[in-house]
């Protein structure tokens, strides 16, 4: 255990390190930084712009603090996951996963920890921000918050695995390497409250797809408005997805057969 | 003339054609106006009276159906293109060709659409179906469209590669290209139609070609602008595009000489 906590501290150091040597690269990565805040900003903006009070039963301040949450995964993911995940189908189709798979150390914690991108880091700022200035309006209790840490928790698990899941497929279709797109594209539904939905959807976006789980679930830990089956199910959905995804990850690598063989 | 359109169209396609499933996965990804749809409509019917600044559920279906289909054929991905070409020198044995390296990326483009429409066109009907939406039942309506969309394209790749040729500069040319693809949404009218903005928006927006390249085609498709409107609109679109032309050709030139000073 030890050994894999030094492990990130070096994986960390290094991938800092390369990146602080393209210091330009940051006023490109403010740049969509504020793009992403910006259009998240305003598909909410527009939609209590029209004179009612509430989306979907929340009010603007709540539904903010779903867009708070929405941001902060999307700058997670900008810095944790995708870096590592979209290495892992080029690293498939060159062969170089080779290397990965010999080193004397779990296969998957190495490709999921490898790389870091610090530029995207302003985004979990602001959503971090976006949360605070949402929820100083509301009345939040300290249980309320420390349930939405464990349950947010559990989300960034959940986020973990889908992304995993997807990366992995490249062990069959070697051309997978845009294949996360498709979890982008459903997980820009989570910049709302899940209530704002349509029923059927609603019921798909919590139980086919668990965006549901991702943002709505913590903000409602946060505003007490949680049921307990709800506050159940995120971390019971978390631990089975990543046992899952184990599987499924150990399954592929066992079928790996190198680029050139 | 002809015959090198020709070629380069067909090889472009034949190129295209090969990597479909990645076309239709870049295609499912490009939700954000469904998105907006099902949240507006939800929303219509929840209000008093079933609708909200004069659209009901099905006319926010219709627009934001429409909304997803013409953004879906001006999707234009060149800057990434231009940042990866100049930043690793593959541009330079394109320019030893006879022809502005310019063709063959607006050509790809072009051929990708061909590629594209064909599940976008089953995908629109299964969600017309789902969601109640019904497009203008005036015939004229369908070829003003196309033509807006064509315009509108042009306009689009001409700044997108304006902002791709700033890699000669910058490292960072993808980014300009993410802002400039915020402008496009949200004052074309992808989180909502233009006339839920605040007043000093639309004011703003009317300078800008987003609102003729995106809100106005859509809003034909939906039955709701008249064929003046996309007259005059198709005429302001084309003067875009000839702006564009030329800021274009500049950039162009001016980095050029920048490139030959720094590749060499």
């Amino acid at each position: 255990m030890t050994r894999y906590l030094r492990l990130i501290r070096i994986f960390t150091g290094a991938t800092v390190s390369a990146q602080l040597e393209y210091r330009a690269n940051f006023i490109g990565a403010v740049l969509s930084s504020l793009g992403q805040v910006g259009v998240a900003l305003l598909a909410i903006g527009v939609l209590f712009g029209q004179g009612s009070d509430t989306v979907g039963g929340w009010t603007f301040r709540e539904a903010l603090l779903v867009t708070g949450f929405f941001i902060l995964t999307e700058g997670f993911i900008a810095v944790f996951v995708q870096p590592n995940m979209s290495r892992i189908a080029e690293a498939i189709r060159t062969g170089s996963m080779d290397f990965t798979l010999l080193k004397p150390l779990d296969a998957q914690f190495s490709v999921s920890t490898r790389y870091l991108n610090v530029l995207r880091v302003p985004d979990i700022l602001i959503g971090l921000g976006l949360i605070v200035y949402a929820a100083s309006a509301l009345t939040v209790t300290l249980a309320g918050v420390l349930i939405a840490a464990v349950l947010y928790l559990s989300a960034l698990t959940i986020v973990y695995c889908i992304w995993l899941a997807l990366s992995t497929t490249a062990f069959w279709f070697v051309k997978t390497q845009n294949v996360a797109e498709l979890f982008n594209g459903v997980f820009g539904a989570a910049r709302f409250p899940v209530t704002a939905f349509p029923l059927p959807v609603r019921f798909a976006l919590t139980f086919v797809v668990p965006v549901a789980l991702i943002t709505t679930v913590p903000a409602q830990a946060m505003t007490g408005r949680l049921s307990p089956a709800l506050a159940l199910a995120s971390p019971l959905v978390a631990l089975a997805l990543f046992a899952v995804t184990r599987w499924f990850w150990l399954r592929a690598v066992a079928s790996y057969t190198s680029a050139s063989s | 003339m002809i015959r090198k359109t020709r070629v380069l169209f067909a090889t472009r396609f034949a190129e295209m054609a090969e990597y479909r499933a990645e076309v239709i996965i870049w295609m499912l990804s490009g939700t954000i106006s469904l998105v907006m749809m099902l949240v507006w409509m939800a929303q219509a019917a929840a209000a008093p009276g079933g609708q909200i600044g004069g659209y009901d559920g099905s006319q926010f279906a219709t627009y934001f159906l429409s909304v997803w289909l013409v953004g879906q054929l001006l999707v234009v991905w060149v800057g990434w293109e231009l940042d990866f070409m100049i930043r690793q020198g593959t541009l330079s044995p394109k320019l030893l060709r006879p022809l502005d390296p310019m063709w063959p990326e607006y050509a790809a483009h072009v051929a990708e659409r061909f590629v594209r429409i064909g599940p976008m066109l089953v995908l629109l009907v299964i969600f017309a179906a789902l969601s109640g939406a019904s497009f203008t039942r005036d015939l004229w309506a369908y070829p003003v469209t196309l033509g807006l969309c064509i315009l509108g394209f042009t306009c689009r790749f001409l700044y997108e590669y304006t902002l791709g040729l700033l890699a000669f500069w910058t490292e960072s040319s993808t980014s300009f290209s993410e802002v400039a693809w915020l402008l496009y949404a949200a004052l074309g009218g992808l989180f909502a139609p233009l006339a839920f903005y605040p007043q000093w928006v639309q004011n703003i927006a009317v300078w800008t070609p987003f609102p003729y390249m995106l809100g106005l085609p859509a809003q034909v498709l939906a039955g709701k602008a008249t064929l003046s409107q996309a007259g005059s609109g198709a005429l302001i679109l084309f003067g875009w595009v000839i702006f564009f032309w030329f800021v274009r050709l500049l950039v162009w030139r001016l980095g050029l000489k920048k490139y030959g000073a720094v590749g060499a």
